[in-house]
Formats: structure tokens, C-alpha cells, sequence
């Protein structure tokens, strides 16, 4: 045996198992290599895997070193086989073996016979090994450098048995085993340990950068939570703008609506300004045909549309897209000429666009409803029925010859009832506040309706100190009388009251006119913004109830709850 | 001499109008009413020249008490109104008179130049709540009684008047005629002489002769004329 020719051999060996491994390498940056990553079950993957280990297979025995006039070949097919079985479960390392046994069968030589058997025999133990770990819930191991390593130092000594019993002559087998024993020992365990080695790594980096992705989404989307829903506005996207800066590292952020820059932060914030109209070709079509620009300065030009100095030399530019698919404005990233757009940065771009729209569409729904009830109310306190206006000053001008102090009653009463109806009816005031509201309204319809109109009170001292919401009691006294008492020849009978039990207070108004409708063709409007302000307010179990015995009464009774003290 | 009813529900209201009205020495204040069926009464008894009427009442407002008044026998009508916007552009478009409460004394005296000049006879079912009657009103000893359209079962005309007969059969005198009230309400003409409420019509006997009659629930029997039967059987989908 001659010693030198074996360490030769061995050297050489690992030469090639270098390149076996900077081909294993290269291939693991590829998404090809994402399925190597997990113990997988599902058949796609178990494809994958096989085709890849076979490549692998069929590559270390090309690249080994044939000896004894071709005979044989010092080479490294065991690593294949035996990380296919190990890593694709039996089925897959059989197929392995198989594949790469046909292939090296196909190369002849007195070794041919036996090295095919050997290859599948390393893919079978392989799959073996995957499932005796997989059965005693020992997963971690499979990716375990060292264990591929040993198992493949095990397989060859194997394999050497074999070739030893299986290649004739036997003194040429023994020859030629004694050769390659050490070379292919230490060329296969240490190929096989580095190989699962890069797909750990490989599997740490993809983590690694899904959780620094995932990270950063999360935080975006806490930060810019709420922001656009307040309004769409130029302050609010400045400060969504300036979070995706700080959380991305992007050159630049811009946010517009569909006629202007709303917001711009970062590089070449001295000639893109805030609330000048758009200019750039790429927004204008993005938001023009809902779609996604991509200009990344070398398939797609980019070039600033304002300054041709500027230091920005790609951008992205995402719709966002509001009711009706309709693109409200757009989210621009850029980066700088020196720099190149990153994957994660067009990514987390979209979803940001995705997110921004839905929140200025929940913001507009939001606005929407505030501002009916808002409009509502408005109307409601501000509405004086120009009918009764005009009727009271015309009994006032009566008064005044027969009788000015009454005018001038009247005419006080008039001033408070229009002062407290323009205040805004957003706050709340003392139930007594609401009486004296009312009191004026009725001095002037009592002098109206003269014969024909009573009023009664009935109102606890005690509760004229509680808050009730502003504009509650008045607008069911004017349906009372409009629809009710107005409309009757005998005389009609108001009744005010207050009172409480142990979780609310009720204020009723009932006439003894019997007339309500639940479809009035008038305007239920005053009865229903109370209802509604009142429930939205204290919740479903409060607001408005009415009772009605035709031609007899009509009582509406409010609900507010005494609110829980804090 | 001009004779005048006010009509307004609000005393004050009244007060100030015959207030305004003093000076006119032709204006002859007759009386006043709070409300459409006082005044049906009045103007029935007293017949004015002219009624200031007031729209928003209860029970029957000011337009609607116009439809129940006999159009042959009508006297000039001012509307009074504090607001009103759909009524006033009705009036407007018709050309009928109306005073918008507090009342200047330059337009009152406008108002009451033309009643001196003399007003065109108006046509008021122009208003929708004047031409169709959801009640028709009856005149009885000092009292003016309402009835339901269907309350109604027929109505007849006879030399002594017009008779409205309701659902328990109780006859009661109306001033207004047959026309009239086959215009403003559904009633359903059937004779020279009868109106008749169909909805309580129980069933249609075939005379000799091609004549035909109706029976109501209650059992009365209304003619039907020769010349009517066609067009009441095309009515009622009888072949």
C-alpha cells in the first residue's frame, strides 16, 4: 500500500468535494433549496427533495477520481444518498440510491456492480435513520451536522465491505479498497456534515429575515394604526409618512392624493414639497390605472420629474384604493442612486398601501356617520319651526295694545327659548336648565292656544340638579303639541314629569290627545335623533318609549341610565 | 257693506286681524271661529261675503273645509297662514288670495281693494285637500256632524234635500250636492238620485225589465239606472 498515493488521493478528494460543495452552496441562496429546509411529508416537497439529492448523487460520482485504469472511482455519491434518505424519509432515499446506482452502473468498471449496490444501500439506511428519528420524535436531529456526518463514515465502511465482497479479483478489490477507504472516509463525513451545515444556515437566514420582516410590519402597522382614519388629510400623512421612514430606512417616503404631494420625507426633501401638485409620469399612471409602478432605474427609468439634480434613482409607487376601487391617492418609497430597492421594501410597501386604504376607507365610513348625526343635531337645535315663530309674533303685536306687560312676558319668553335652541346641543345641562327650556316654549304656545292648551309639571326638586344630554325634553314637548294637543277642538292637556329608580331616571311628556302615529307624515325626526343620541350614548336599553291609547293619551317616556360612577 | 267671518284657531290671533280690519268702515265683522266645523256652521247660517281663513286647524284644516262647502254658494276666501311654503305656492300659482301673519296694513289694504272690486268666482279643488273629502259634513240643529267616507252607505237626493245615510242606517241632511260630493269622494253614482258607498254593497239583483239594484249589508236596496248599468258593470269587472 502506498501511503503517499492515498493522502494524494485524499487531497485531492476534498478538492473536489470543495466544488461539490460551492455547487451546494450556490444552489442554497435559491428558492430551490427552501423545501431542504423542513422534514416534509407533503409530496411536492418529497419531489423536490429527491430531485435535488439525486443531481447531488449523480454529481459526486462525476466528480470522483477514477483509479486502478478506471476500475473504480474514489467519489462521494454516498452524500446524496444518504442526506436524500435522511432528510426525504425511505421512499426518497430508496429513489436516490436507485437513481444514482443506475447512473454509476452505467460508468462500468470491476467496482461497477458493486459501488451501484452501495449507493443504494447508503440511500436506504439513510431513510431509515429518517424514520427511526421522525418515530422517536427526535426531528431536531435530522439537521444535526454531526450525525449526517457519522452516518455517512458508517455507510462507507459499509460500502467497503461490500465492495470487498461483491469486485473480483479480490486482490485487485483489495487493492483498490485500501486506496480509497481513507480518501472517501473523511471526503464523504465531512461533505455530508458541511452540506447539512449550509441548509441550517440557509434555514436560519430565511427565519431570520421573515422575522425581520414580519418585525417590521408589525411595527409599521401599530404605529400608522388609526392615524389615516382620523382624515386623509396632509398632517395625518405626514406622520404616517415620517413612521414608514424611520421603520423601513427607505431614501424617501412620499404620500399624495390624486392632485397632490400630501407628504414627503427623506432624501430630496428640499424640491419635493408637501402640497404641490403631482408631476411624475409613474404616480400619474399608478393612479390612473390603479396599478402598481415599480421603477427601479434600470429596466424602468427613473428620473425625479422635478429636479434633474436629485439623489433618488428608483421608486415604488402603490395606489391606495378607496370605495369602489377608486384610487384616492398613492405611498411612494424611493431610494437613492447609490442604493438598490430591497425585495423587503417592495413587499412591505404593498402591504402598507393595503393597509393605509383600508383605513381611510373605515376613517371616511367613520366621518360619514359622524357627520350625519352631527347635521342631525344641528337641524334639530336650530330648528325653530318658522310657523311657530311667525304665530308668535303675531299674538305678540296683538298683546302689545292690551296688554304690554304680557308682551313683554312674551317677548322674554321668546328670547330664552331662541337662546337655549342655538346653543350647541352637545353638552350636557342640568335637568333643571331643560325645564326652563321648556317653560319658555310653553309661555308662548300657552298664550297661543289660550283656552284650548293646560300644562302640568310634576318634577322631583331633587332631579332638577341631575345632567341629562342638552335638547331632550323640548323636542318631545313640540311633537306633543304639533301633533298632538293642536290638533284637538277640546281643550288639551300636557303633562311633564320626572322620576327615578334605582338605575335610571325617566322623563315623560304625555297629552291627552291620543293622535301619535309610529308613521307620522310629518317628522318623527325630533323623537328619533333623541332616541338615537340617547342610545348610542347609554346603549339599547335606554331611549325613547311610546305609549298611546287612541284619543286618549300619548306618553313618551325617556330612558337615561344613572351613568356608573368612575 | 262687506260681510266677514274670521277663521283662526289662536284668539289672539283673531283679535289682531279684527284689530287691523276697524279702520275698513265697509268691513262688517260678523263673527268669529276657532275652528272648521264652528265655522262650516256659520257660514252656512250667517252666508259672508268673504272668510279670512286660517289653514293649519285642528281635525279639518282651512282647505280642507273648503271642499265641504258648496261651490255654488261660496264666499270670497282670504288665507291667512304664519308659514306655509307648499300652500302659499299653491295659492300663488291659482291666483287665490292670502295675507302671511303678522299682516301689514299695506297689504291687508291691497286684499280688501280687490274684495271691493269685486273677486272671480275660484275654483279650489286646484287643492288636493280641498277635491277629495275624507269626511262629508252633515248639518244638523246647531251642530255639524262628520262622517267617515266609510261610514257612509248611500247618500240620496230628494226634493227636500240631500240625505247621507250611514252604516247603522241613521239619515242625516248635508248641503252639499250630489255632484259635489261624487267628485271629492269615492262614492259611486248609481242613479239620477243616489250615490252609493260599493264597499258595502252585498250584492247586485237583476230586475225584469234590464233594470238592476243593489243590496247593502244592511239590506237596503238602491236603484241602479238603465243608463248607468253599463258603465257600473264595466266598474266592477261584470261581464
Amino acid at each position: 500500500m502506498d501511503m503517499h498515493s492515498v493522502s494524494a488521493l485524499s487531497v485531492l478528494l476534498l478538492q473536489q468535494m470543495c466544488v461539490y460543495l460551492v455547487v451546494a452552496y450556490v444552489l442554497s441562496r435559491t428558492r430551490l433549496f427552501i423545501p431542504l429546509t423542513r422534514a416534509s411529508i407533503r409530496w411536492p416537497h418529497r419531489i423536490t427533495c429527491y430531485l435535488i439529492f439525486s443531481a447531488f448523487c449523480i454529481m459526486g460520482t462525476l466528480l470522483g477520481l477514477p483509479v486502478v485504469k478506471g476500475n473504480a472511482i474514489a467519489n462521494t455519491p454516498a452524500i446524496g444518498a444518504v442526506l436524500g434518505g435522511l432528510l426525504g424519509g425511505p421512499i426518497v432515499g430508496l429513489a436516490v440510491g436507485i437513481t444514482g446506482g443506475i447512473h454509476r452502473y452505467s460508468l462500468g468498471g470491476s467496482f461497477g456492480l458493486a459501488a451501484s449496490i452501495d449507493i443504494v444501500m447508503q440511500g436506504l439506511i439513510g431513510g431509515l435513520v429518517h424514520r427511526y428519528l421522525i418515530k422517536h420524535g427526535k426531528t431536531r436531529l435530522l439537521f444535526s451536522p454531526l450525525l449526517a456526518g457519522g452516518l455517512t463514515a458508517i455507510t462507507i465502511v459499509i460500502e467497503l465491505g461490500i465492495d470487498l465482497t461483491l469486485s473480483r479479483p479480490f486482490s485487485e478489490a483489495l487493492y483498490i479498497v485500501s486506496l480509497i477507504a481513507l480518501p472517501e472516509l473523511i471526503a464523504n463525513s465531512a461533505g455530508a456534515a458541511v452540506f447539512v451545515e449550509i441548509l441550517l444556515d440557509r434555514r436560519d437566514g430565511i427565519e431570520r429575515q421573515s422575522r425581520a420582516f414580519s418585525a417590521k410590519a408589525l411595527e409599521i402597522a401599530a404605529h400608522v394604526d388609526g392615524v389615516l382614519r382620523e382624515g386623509f388629510d396632509q398632517e395625518n400623512s405626514m406622520r404616517v409618512a415620517r413612521i414608514i421612514y424611520d421603520q423601513t430606512g427607505v431614501g424617501a417616503v412620499a404620500i399624495t392624493d390624486r392632485e397632490k404631494i400630501l407628504a414627503f420625507i427623506g432624501m430630496g426633501d428640499d424640491h419635493h414639497l408637501p402640497n404641490t401638485p403631482i408631476t411624475s409620469p409613474h404616480t400619474l399612471h399608478a393612479i390612473n390605472h390603479n396599478e402598481v409602478i415599480f421603477a427601479d432605474g434600470y429596466e424602468v427609468p427613473y428620473q425625479c420629474s422635478i429636479s434633474p439634480s436629485c439623489k433618488l434613482g428608483s421608486s415604488l409607487v402603490i395606489p391606495l384604493v378607496g370605495e369602489n376601487k377608486r384610487v384616492i391617492g398613492t405611498i411612494k418609497l424611493y431610494e437613492p442612486k447609490t442604493k438598490i430597492f430591497s425585495t423587503i421594501n417592495r413587499t412591505l410597501g404593498e402591504g402598507i398601501a393595503k393597509l393605509l386604504s383600508s383605513q381611510i376607507l373605515d376613517g371616511r365610513y367613520e366621518q360619514q356617520k359622524n357627520l350625519l348625526l352631527q347635521s342631525e343635531l344641528k337641524l334639530l337645535h336650530a330648528q325653530v319651526n318658522p310657523h311657530f315663530l311667525f304665530n308668535t309674533l303675531n299674538i305678540i303685536i296683538s298683546v302689545t295694545h292690551d296688554d304690554p306687560a304680557k308682551a313683554r312676558k312674551l317677548l322674554t319668553d321668546l328670547a330664552v327659548f331662541l337662546r337655549k335652541n342655538l346653543k350647541r346641543p352637545i353638552a350636557d345641562v342640568m335637568l333643571s336648565d331643560e325645564i326652563e327650556h321648556i317653560k319658555a316654549y310653553l309661555g308662548i304656545q300657552l298664550a297661543r292656544f289660550a283656552d284650548r292648551l293646560t300644562v302640568e309639571f310634576d318634577i322631583p326638586e331633587h332631579l332638577l340638579s341631575v345632567h341629562v344630554p342638552a335638547f331632550t325634553l323640548q323636542p318631545l314637548v313640540e311633537n306633543a303639541i304639533k301633533h298632538g294637543t293642536s290638533q284637538m277642538i277640546r281643550t288639551g292637556r300636557i303633562s311633564i314629569r320626572a322620576h327615578q329608580d334605582e338605575h335610571a331616571i325617566f322623563l315623560e311628556v304625555e297629552d291627552n290627545a291620543g293622535l301619535y302615529n309610529p308613521e307620522p307624515k310629518g317628522d318623527g325626526l325630533g323623537m328619533n335623533i333623541v332616541d338615537r343620541r340617547i342610545k348610542n350614548r347609554y346603549g339599547e336599553s335606554s331611549g325613547v318609549t311610546v305609549s298611546c291609547e287612541p284619543d286618549v293619551f300619548t306618553r313618551i317616556s325617556v330612558r337615561i341610565p344613572l351613568e356608573a360612577k368612575t | 257693506m262687506i260681510t266677514a267671518l274670521i277663521v283662526d284657531d289662536e284668539p289672539l290671533a283673531r283679535q289682531e286681524l279684527r284689530r287691523a280690519l276697524e279702520p275698513a268702515k265697509d268691513i262688517q265683522i260678523v263673527g268669529e271661529c276657532g275652528n272648521a266645523i264652528e265655522a262650516l256652521g256659520r257660514i252656512h247660517i250667517d252666508k259672508p261675503d268673504v272668510v279670512f281663513l286660517d289653514i293649519q286647524m285642528p281635525q279639518i284644516t282651512g282647505i280642507e273645509m273648503l271642499g265641504m262647502l258648496d261651490p255654488n254658494n261660496m264666499p270670497d276666501i282670504v288665507f291667512l297662514t304664519a308659514y306655509d311654503e307648499y300652500a302659499v305656492k299653491a295659492f300663488e300659482k291659482n291666483a287665490f288670495d292670502y295675507l302671511l301673519k303678522p299682516v301689514t296694513p299695506e297689504r291687508l289694504e291691497l286684499t280688501l281693494q280687490r274684495l271691493r272690486n269685486g273677486v272671480p268666482q275660484h275654483d279650489y279643488d286646484a287643492l288636493p285637500e280641498a277635491s277629495r273629502l275624507r269626511q262629508i259634513p252633515c248639518f244638523g240643529q246647531n251642530v255639524v256632524l262628520f262622517l267617515k267616507i266609510d261610514e257612509v252607505e248611500c247618500v240620496e237626493s230628494r226634493a227636500s234635500g240631500i240625505y247621507v245615510s250611514d252604516i247603522e242606517g241613521k239619515e242625516r241632511p248635508t248641503d252639499l250636492r250630489l255632484n259635489i260630493l261624487q267628485q271629492r269622494t269615492p262614492l259611486l253614482r248609481c242613479h239620477r238620485q243616489f250615490l252609493v258607498n260599493i264597499d258595502l254593497v252585498q250584492k247586485m239583483h237583476y230586475l225584469e225589465s234590464g233594470l238592476a239594484e243593489f243590496v247593502t249589508r244592511s239590506g237596503r236596496v238602491i236603484p241602479i239606472s238603465r243608463r248607468l248599468l253599463p258603465e257600473i258593470k264595466a266598474r266592477l269587472g261584470i261581464l
